[in-house]
């Protein structure tokens, strides 16, 4: 009969032994994650202050932004958008803070990858959102320098450059997330590469007699400064 | 039938004899090749279940010649935009309704207002200005066709009669207008008939030949809500949100325009649609809220073009604008009597002194602030602090509408 007991009792004391060590933890994850949950909630509200303050929306709007969210179906105000990301990545950093204080060695090492890799999301992030940005610039500029150049397919142009420029930014943030990075940087290369040699064939094909005159012109231009200053001497 | 007059300083396009709807949509489906029409409807959801808008859609499932149509639905839910999206269905042009209680266009309004750029209350002005945005950002109409849709009286000859100044090449006109009789048993239309033509006159006597007031007073039917324009008017004209829309529409155009290519067209023998309650006693509602906003309408653009306005010419004004409106009522009187239309001169006194109270009202308004009519910046303002904002209306409609 006792031996019988101890054959009950042995597995359930084992299991109060391992509660009692897993215990604590368990509350430390608890306590790790309201807190990280509370933390975000402030955070995200003092950034959206501050975003509203500094009127973030409107230069969204003027720098094309709150565009290229509307293009991804995004339709939120980009300070909600840019707070509401912010809290899921401090959630995201709480969850797994607090998941690692269970000391489980398959979630640790997980929970390290992720965090390890959090920082190449932001970056990627940020390259898109930068390179949104000065790209959108760029093409405008060139689009005002075309047009007040008399350049023919000045709109075309503008958009072409723009196209390529986002390639590349998707190239390089794809690149920063290291999605399959080999195979990013060949495709990159090859339409990249391709698309400057298409156009370097058309316009050496096509554009022989232009490319001609052109460089005629600058040279008789050349040479006019060069007879007007023998002039003045 | 009507006669051939040509009144005033813009070309008035009769209907003589028995025009053929066939050859007229047939040259259109030609011209509009070169020059692709869209039509833009702004209605409310309320209209759909009336008698209008079901007669309105099955005649526009016979025009071939629209490029697009782009309907502005108001005071709809979700539920409600999806079935009027279903009503429509059965037009074979490319139709897009532009959901203005929808979340994706209420960001957009977001977006104007947090930019400092009003576009005001909601309406029909605010409605038409968003869909000329649409066409604008979609690119692929030359002209720009609005009609109410509200009319029960509507067949498909009001719109061929309306596009054909401005998408025929050879007339070439920027901007055209259409008018109609406003007759059923008696005569309707009381406030162009009794505040828009005696206050223009009226104004003639005080501040003397103004050209715009002669450019106003050519229109037969100033008031119409039916117009065809080319879409360079639409990048460029500013328009009242409030019941001023109209005027001030035709203040814009007169302001950019020469008036020979401006022109107004016969459009319908007759023409129906839902009659606004006088309201006498609340400037707030009705006619009386509508005469005042066009009143301050017309005031703030003599103002613009230099006309000084007083206290003393508001009183001279007030006289004489009821001397002018007791003559018309005579003339209406003996226009109905042989015509033996139904004529009530005690209704038509008291709206005349509604109106006249209206134009005291309006003036009090302008004097305090005569800047105070609400204008929506026009597209190039918009674009010009907003870039992409074409782009992102162009995108909240072809959402909405998958």
């Amino acid at each position: 009969m006792n031996e019988l007991l101890v054959l009950i009792l042995e597995p359930l004391k084992a299991l109060y032994a391992q509660m009692s060590a897993f215990l604590p933890n368990m509350l430390a994850m608890l306590i790790i994650i309201l807190v990280g949950i509370a933390t975000a909630r402030i955070m995200s509200a003092l950034t959206l202050k501050t975003l509203k303050a500094v009127k973030f929306d409107s230069w969204s709007d003027r720098m094309g932004v709150t565009s290229m969210m509307r293009k991804g179906d995004l339709w939120a105000k980009p300070s909600d958008a840019t707070a509401a990301f912010l809290f899921w990545l401090l959630i995201v950093v709480a969850v797994l803070t607090g998941l690692s204080a269970l000391h489980i060695r398959v979630v640790d090492s997980m929970i390290a990858e992720v965090l390890l890799y959090l920082p190449k999301i932001v970056s990627a992030i940020l390259i898109v959102v930068i390179g949104y940005i000065v790209t959108g610039l760029i093409a405008r500029g060139l689009l005002i320098s075309l047009v007040n150049g008399g350049f023919r397919f000045a709109k075309q142009f503008a958009r072409a450059a723009r196209l390529l420029l986002i390639v590349l930014i998707a190239a390089m943030a794809l690149e920063q997330l290291q999605v399959a990075p080999g195979v990013v940087v060949a495709a990159f290369s090859i339409v990249f590469g391709g698309i400057v040699f298409a156009l370097a064939i058309a316009f050496g094909l096509a554009g022989v007699d232009t490319a001609k005159r052109m460089l005629e012109q600058q040279e008789e231009k050349k040479q006019e400064t060069a007879a007007r200053d023998m002039q003045h001497i | 039938m009507s006669d051939f007059f040509q009144t005033g300083i813009i070309t008035t396009l009769h209907a003589l004899g028995r025009p053929s709807l066939d050859r007229l949509e047939s040259e259109l489906r030609e011209y509009a090749q070169a020059r692709p029409v869209g039509l833009v409807l702004p209605a409310l959801y309320s209209e759909f279940e009336g008698p209008a808008m079901p007669k309105i859609a099955a005649e526009l499932a016979k025009v071939k010649y629209l490029n697009e149509i782009v309907l502005v639905l108001d005071k709809a839910s979700e539920k409600e935009f999806e079935r009027t999206r279903h009503f429509l269905s059965g037009i074979q042009t490319e139709v897009k309704v532009i959901h203005n209680d929808g979340r994706r266009i209420g960001e957009i309004y977001d977006t104007l207002d947090r930019n400092k750029l009003s576009v005001g209350q909601r309406g029909k002005g605010r409605s038409a200005w968003l869909a000329y945005g649409y066409i604008l950002a979609r690119g692929r109409s030359q002209v720009i066709a609005l009609h109410d849709c509200d009319i029960v009286s509507y067949s498909r000859e009001l719109l061929a009669r309306l596009c054909y100044p401005v998408v025929n090449p050879n007339l070439d006109y920027v901007f055209c207008k259409g008018f109609y009789s406003r007759v059923t048993n008696k005569m309707h239309g009381r406030v162009t008939r009794l505040l828009l033509t005696p206050l223009v006159r009226s104004l003639q006597q005080l501040a003397g030949p103004h050209r715009f007031l002669l450019f106003l007073d050519s229109f037969r039917y100033a008031l119409s809500g039916e117009f065809c324009m080319s879409i360079d008017l639409a990048r460029v004209n500013r328009i009242p949100w409030d019941w001023g829309l109209e005027v001030g529409s035709l203040a814009e155009v007169y302001r950019n325009y020469s008036p020979r290519r401006v022109c107004q067209v016969d459009i319908a023998a007759t023409y129906e649609h839902k009659h606004q309650a006088l309201s006498a006693g609340d400037p707030e509602k009705g006619l009386m809220k509508m005469t005042i906003d066009i009143c301050k309408s017309i005031f703030r653009t003599l103002a613009s073009e230099g006309v000084v306005f007083s206290e003393g010419m508001f009183k001279s004004l007030s006289v004489a604008y009821l001397r002018n409106a007791e003559d018309s009522i005579m003339k209406y009187e003996a226009d109905a009597a042989i015509n033996g239309l139904d004529f009530d001169r005690h209704e038509e006194a008291q709206a005349v002194d509604a109106f006249t109270a209206a134009i005291s009202q309006a003036a009090r308004v302008f004097m305090d602030n005569p800047l105070g009519t609400p204008l929506i910046p026009n597209w190039n303002r918009v674009i010009s602090a907003i870039p992409d904002i074409l782009e992102m209306l162009r995108r909240a409609v072809d959402e909405d509408n998958k």
